[in-house]
């Protein structure tokens, strides 16, 4: 069945939308458009499509990415298209072009993920401070995070997940540019990240201020590179 | 977005909410509409949203070129402690506008526990909440819907009240206010409003009580404003203006999906039921006209299910027909029809059986009393064998669990029709071993209210049970329902206590109402939310029993708070109805082609219209 790679971005009132939202927003708009959809077997038929990872609530979405089945080839310029009228205010449809039905899932393949994180300021910091505070946080051979495992309270080490931590001083707040794991192997979520660079490092930010833009999704290099999803060295 | 609002947004449950930019919602140029509406719904958004009323008036209202409606819901309470603490005013959906820039805001009363949260709204929009203390620069407050029907514990915070169907009042009332933009005298405005059939203005009315506290009469203050407002209806319900649209939602509400509307009305005729009355007569429509209306939903909602809704779907003369048609049409595209009320028989589980080839989670009937004398009272015409048989059937065809609708308080209950509803549920349980549904999976859930004697019906007279007797009664099922396979759900006592209070009050209530929501009542019906506690002391703190409201018994001739509000219906009928109850004799439904003689057709002109089915003649003279 013909499958397509359909990169979005999720904005504007649509960043409040949890990823259940999204889903079922989804499902709705590519009804609307009218393509020639593909079904799921069993007693309760949907379209057959998927993300590559869940966006959490509240979480902006700039190049994301989810694969539509179809049961006819159409071509991604329609679709583009069709998609654009019926999505609703803040999805909005980029780039789509055809998959090999063979191509791993984007979830599968799922590699890093880039964000951009903004918060404002609890105390004055400088550029340079800033950054003596991300070089000595990214220097800890260890962070300790605190996750939530069905009840149960456990900790993770998050700095191997850490790829890049850049950032700048902006007024009365600081942007910060992160490459975090994602996928599969294992997450490590922004707000851990801010929240460490707090409790390490001292950072004077005010955690509850954190307004969080996903920037980018990275994939595993696929041995047939033309089928694949972004690569890690494409963006 | 407005960059306050988002930033409050990120920290609450649940924004989407709160978001705005569903598809379908309609965003108007501001500037170059003259009349803007802001329509409240005073619940959260998942409730609000559910609600078809509101996808019928936003339409109406945003295809005329001249008006605009926007949407706004009650907060919950997290966003209302953010929205106090960060100075942002209660705004509105489609263009995040503060409600007082409206100039009208139209209330929808669905249920009376949410009239804490229509003051708590007023005041969260910034506007005074008493009516008289509103001035030319704020908006029109008007309110409709089923608690319209008894509007005084509301009299003195809303201007006008719709009394009946809001799509033939709408467009009267938009007109009026581009009137009122010319000479902005909010008096002449509601003075010239009175004058519209269906609009109750309060302020125009004096109340006057007798030293024993009853009513001793209720009178218009001025000339031109009527003793008395009678509903509006819409006549020809088939050509009757639907949403060709509808806001689809991005969040999960309670009802997502197509709704419907395939009649309005109902004439069963149960006595203890309010919208059976105020919804009169019966009006089909015709299966082209929904079959065409589904066709324009399904292409710009893009919803997968569609479900047929009315007041008793099952009873729509063409029902059969019309799912058969839908089944045809739809299935290709994997879209599911549903009935969301059944009646309890066998002809109901053979349709839900027809629409659902897919879930067979579970199916409600509502027989509402536990034994036929009961049943007779309040003119439920099911009998035992009835339920049964139905249950029979939706075992038989696959189904493992059903819910039992029953209510307790009613007028003339003993213990005895109390026992009854255990007994039938056991029936039920063990017909559904006998036909051999596994133990594990085979659910007989039993939900028991608590009757809550309401304005325009054969019951208004009626006291309400005290909590006691109520809670008695809910021990006593709670003993004889400890059953393996039997769930007993029931309604807190108090909560129905309160709702009799505010559905019986008179305007004397404003004073406790408005200290509830002083002290911090929101959100009445949500358990979680709801604080008996600081109702108790608000009413103490007022010097307003509620128990005078609730437990009084009405003579035939005493002023009712709503005697100024007529549903149609006459009142001769409703003593006639009161009286066949206590003697346990049932009337007919006039669908069935015999007028009962509520005299609702001969006052409004109008006769039940029925797709395909039997004419009926009302009775003349019956008034
Ligand atoms: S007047 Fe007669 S026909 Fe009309 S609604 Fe009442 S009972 Fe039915």
């Amino acid at each position: 069945m013909p499958r397509y790679r359909v990169q979005f971005s999720k904005e504007g009132p649509a960043r409040f939308l949890s990823h259940l939202d999204l889903v079922r927003t989804t499902e709705r708009a590519l009804r609307r458009a009218r393509l020639p959809l593909a079904f799921s077997q069993g007693f309760n038929p949907h379209p057959r499509f998927s993300f590559a990872a869940p966006l959490p609530v509240g979480v902006a979405g700039e190049q994301e990415y989810l694969d539509i089945e179809l049961e006819k080839n159409i071509s991604p310029k329609e679709i583009i298209s069709r998609l654009n009228m019926v999505f609703p205010e803040g999805i909005r449809v980029k780039e789509a072009r055809p998959v090999s039905d063979r191509a791993p899932s984007l979830m599968a393949t799922l590699k890093k993920a880039r964000y951009e994180v903004e918060m404002e300021l609890s105390g004055p910091l400088t550029n340079s401070a800033l950054q003596g505070c991300l070089d000595s946080f990214l220097a800890l051979s260890a962070v300790e995070a605190a996750t939530k495992k069905k009840d149960r309270q456990k900790t993770k080490d998050i700095r191997p997940g850490i790829y890049r931590l850049q950032g700048k001083v902006e007024q009365k707040k600081v942007v910060l540019e992160m490459e975090l794991q994602a996928g599969s192997s294992g997450n490590v979520r922004p707000e851990e990240v801010c929240r460490g660079l707090l409790e390490k490092c001292g950072l004077p930010v005010l955690l509850q201020t954190c307004r969080i833009k996903r920037t980018g999704l990275f994939f595993e290099k696929s041995s047939d590179s033309r089928e694949s999803g972004r690569t890690a060295t494409e963006e | 977005m407005n960059p306050k609002i988002e930033r409050v947004l990120s920290r609450v449950q649940k924004p989407a909410r709160y978001a705005g930019g569903e598809w379908n919602a309609v965003l108007k140029n501001w500037e170059q509409t003259p009349v803007k509406i802001a329509f409240a719904f005073p619940d959260v958004y998942e409730v609000g949203m559910s609600h078809l009323g509101l996808q019928i008036l936003y339409h109406l209202v945003n295809e005329r070129d001249d008006a605009l409606m926007e949407r706004v819901f009650a907060p919950w309470p997290d966003m209302e402690k953010e929205m106090r603490q960060h100075r942002i005013p209660l705004f509105s959906l489609e263009s995040q506008r503060t409600v007082g820039d409206f100039d009208l805001l139209a209330f929808t009363l669905q249920y009376e526990m949410t009239f804490t949260n229509v003051l708590n709204m007023l005041d969260l929009a910034g506007l005074p909440l008493r009516a008289q203390e509103r001035s030319a620069q704020h908006p029109l407050v008007i309110a409709g819907g089923p608690c319209a029907y008894n509007p005084e514990p509301l009299a003195d915070f809303v201007d006008l009240f719709v009394i009946g169907e809001g799509e033939e009042v709408f467009p009267e009332i938009i007109d009026l206010v581009k009137n009122y933009q010319k000479h902005r005298d909010r008096e002449k405005f509601l003075l010239q409003a009175a004058g519209i059939g269906g609009v109750y203005v309060p302020s125009l009315y004096l109340v006057e009580y007798k030293p024993d506290g009853k009513i001793a009469s209720i009178k218009p203050s001025r000339e031109g404003v009527p003793e008395r407002v009678t509903k509006r209806v819409v006549k020809n319900f088939d050509a009757a203006p639907f949403p060709d649209k509808l806001v689809v939602p991005s969040t999960e509400v309670v009802h997502d999906r197509i709704m419907l509307e395939v009649m309005r009305g109902c004439t069963r005729g149960c006595r203890f039921c309010q919208a059976g009355n105020i919804y009169r007569p019966v009006r089909e429509k015709r299966p082209e006209t929904l079959l065409e209306q589904a066709r324009e939903l399904v292409k710009s909602t893009g919803y997968e299910e569609i479900s047929l809704v009315s007041l008793s779907t099952a009873d729509y003369s063409q029902v059969a027909r019309l799912v058969g048609e839908l089944l045809d049409e739809f299935a290709a595209q994997r879209i599911n029809i549903s009935l969301p009320s059944l009646r309890v028989d066998a002809f109901s589980v053979a349709l839900a059986q027809e629409v659902s080839r897919v879930r067979k989670a579970g199916l409600t009937f509502a027989p509402e009393a536990g034994t036929q004398r009961l049943r007779n009272v309040i003119n439920k015409g099911v009998g035992e064998e009835d339920l049964l048989r139905a249950v029979q059937s939706a075992f038989a065809a696959g189904w493992s669990a059903v819910k039992l609708y029953f209510m307790i308080g009613l007028p003339t209950e003993t213990r005895a029709d109390v026992e009854g509803i255990a007994r039938l549920a056991r029936q039920v349980l063990e017909t559904g071993k006998r036909l051999g549904v596994p133990r594990g999976k085979l659910a007989v859930t039993v939900s028991v209210s608590c009757f809550v004697p309401k304005s325009h019906t054969p019951f208004q007279w009626e006291p309400q049970d005290t909590q006691e007797e109520l809670n008695e009664k809910q021990a006593l099922l709670k003993n004889l329902l400890k059953t393996k396979g039997i769930i007993f759900r029931w309604h807190d006592s108090r909560q129905s206590f309160l709702e009799a209070v505010l559905a019986r009050g008179d305007r004397r209530l404003a004073a406790a109402l408005e200290e509830a929501w002083r002290l911090g009542c929101r959100f009445d019906g949500w358990s979680e939310c709801f604080r008996f506690d600081l109702w108790r002391e608000a009413f103490r703190r007022t010097g307003i029993v509620p128990e005078w409201y609730a437990y009084q018994k009405y003579d035939y001739d005493d002023i009712l708070p709503w005697e100024h509000i007529s549903a149609g219906v006459s009142k001769k009928y409703l003593i006639d109805e009161h009286q066949r109850a206590l003697k346990g004799i049932l009337t007919g439904d006039c669908r069935e082609g015999k007028c009962s003689g509520c005299g609702l057709c001969v006052t409004l002109e109008i006769a039940p219209e029925l797709s395909g089915g039997k004419e009926v003649a009302p009775l003349q003279g019956a008034v």
